[in-house]
């Protein structure tokens, strides 16, 4: 989803942890990519939460808490 | 022994007296200290100033080396000095609950003198050489980003050495102020070492700590106070790096465990965490957008201190910032092994009244996010009579098994470690 689509599977595959291929590319996205302005997404609400150079703004609005 | 994370400042002690009597008038007083210059056995405790010296020189950005070397020599024997370790603001509590590690007054010390002794020899050896590789080494200096020892002594004795005294003084008693006995101190140390006296370009700095009657001499052996290493921006209560040290050695972290700030500020304890714990991921998360900045700048420059040479881009640190509210965590339940942070005391940050409501709150909250029975909490307040009714409250969660007082600031504030308990918190009706 960062600009690698191609290159992770939607979910993770059986036996995921023996995989080293699928395990590199994922430790990459996970650990060695930042994301510097963007949003993070909640897989079930859809709620974008904004990410500002590197920090995310989890805050939730008066209505939501 | 430089490496120690949780001291403020070393210094070697010349000469501890546990109940010196001061002359009522203050002449006297002052005269009798000057006539202990002449007594005291300095010529030890300034081999290891010199040996302290030539160790800080060869500072190097190598890979940390084994601490024996450094602690066998400190352990110079005669006379019976000892290394000392002292924190500013007296946080004795602190040191002995925390550190245990800190140099011990050495018992015993015979079988230490003839190692201190060659050990001795092997520094001048090397350095003659520089290829080799520098058993102990001065990581202290290049943390607190002061500059490499002192080069106004040059090599050796012959030079005429420049010195300042200062004098911490604490007590109600004394018939003087600590300036005027560094000043008599200070000529007497004069006329004993036809030293030069310079208040800021100096190279040996003797410290007189007067303490009610506890009085210690001693010389430094840090240039400036460790515990503003790796900070760069500071915010209104930004936490002594010395003594988030202490508290997340208080957690035990293991490798792979998760540590989270939930109230980071300006990020003191997370970015300790990461630099000391680097086995652990450390996430720090603060309501306030300045604090989250500061955060954020800090682990900029700290960045950018590890960046290498060859590559281009910096290594990265286990440690990410996040803009979130404390009662509303964006985390999963049971998925943090530590919560360590310093909780709003009410005085700069917040309010007691606030504290009323954010204590069990919060209590709540890091109990939800921290695993049932391995997690633990290490939470640092000043605001013990407002903390204790929130613990009582969630004891079904929560159990107190240690409490250290520290003195942060001048203020009584505790720290206490907690057991999150095998109960696991109820799904909340929660946003998340």
């Amino acid at each position: 989803k960062l600009g690698h689509p191609s290159e992770l599977p939607p979910e993770p595959v059986p036996n995921y942890e023996g995989d080293e291929e699928f395990l590199r590319r994922l430790h990459h996205v996970l650990l060695e990519v930042e994301v510097l302005e963007g949003a993070l997404q909640c897989p079930d609400s859809g709620r974008r939460f904004p990410i500002s150079k590197g920090v995310p703004n989890m805050l939730l609005t008066e209505d939501e808490a | 022994v430089h490496r120690l994370r949780s001291v403020d400042n070393l210094f070697v002690v010349v000469q501890e007296f546990k109940d010196y009597q001061f002359k009522e008038n203050k002449e006297d007083a002052l005269k009798d200290l000057e006539d202990l210059v002449k007594k005291l056995p300095w010529t030890d405790p300034l081999k290891v100033w010199e040996l302290n010296n030539s160790l800080k020189k060869k500072k190097t950005k190598r890979k940390k080396h084994n601490l024996q070397s450094p602690a066998s020599r400190e352990k110079l024997n005669d006379g019976g000095e000892e290394g000392g370790a002292d924190q500013n603001n007296a946080n004795d509590q602190e040191d002995c609950a925390q550190n245990p590690v800190a140099v011990e007054p050495a018992g015993g010390q015979d079988t230490e003198k003839p190692q201190g002794v060659t050990s001795r020899n092997g520094v001048e050896e090397e350095e003659d050489n520089e290829q080799s590789d520098v058993k102990a080494e001065v990581q202290a200096s290049s943390e607190s980003g002061t500059k490499v020892g002192d080069s106004q002594t040059g090599e050796g004795e012959a030079k005429v050495l420049r010195f300042r005294v200062t004098c911490n003084r604490a007590g109600d008693k004394h018939s003087f102020t600590s300036n005027e006995a560094a000043r008599d101190f200070g000529g007497a140390v004069q006329e004993h070492f036809h030293w030069k006296a310079d208040m800021t370009n100096f190279d040996v700095e003797v410290l007189l700590n007067i303490h009610n009657n506890e009085v210690v001499v001693g010389i430094a052996l840090t240039e400036e106070s460790l515990h503003r290493r790796n900070i760069t921006h500071f915010g209104p209560t930004t936490l002594r790096s010395t003594l988030a040290y202490g508290m997340l050695r208080l957690c035990d972290p293991q490798p792979t465990d998760i540590i989270v700030d939930p109230m980071c500020g300006t990020g003191a304890i997370p970015i300790e965490g990461a630099a000391e714990w680097p086995y652990c991921y450390h996430i720090a998360g603060d309501n306030s957008p300045q604090a989250v900045k500061r955060a954020a700048n800090n682990i900029c420059s700290l960045l950018r201190k590890n960046e290498s040479k060859d590559s281009s881009t910096a290594l990265g640190i286990p440690l990410d910032i996040i803009q979130w509210d404390i009662c509303n965590l964006p985390l999963r339940t049971g998925s943090v092994d530590i919560v360590v942070t310093d909780m709003p005391f009410g005085k700069r940050i917040g309010s007691k009244k606030k504290n009323w409501d954010l204590y069990p709150a919060c209590l709540m909250e890091m109990g939800r996010i921290c695993t049932p029975g391995t997690g633990r909490a290490v939470l640092l307040t000043q605001d013990k009579k407002c903390f204790a009714k929130a613990l009582s409250r969630v004891g079904h969660i929560w159990r107190r098994a240690q409490t250290v007082w520290v003195n942060v600031g001048g203020l009584h504030a505790a720290v206490y470690l907690l057991r999150r308990t095998w109960e696991r918190a109820e799904e909340r009706r929660s946003f998340w």
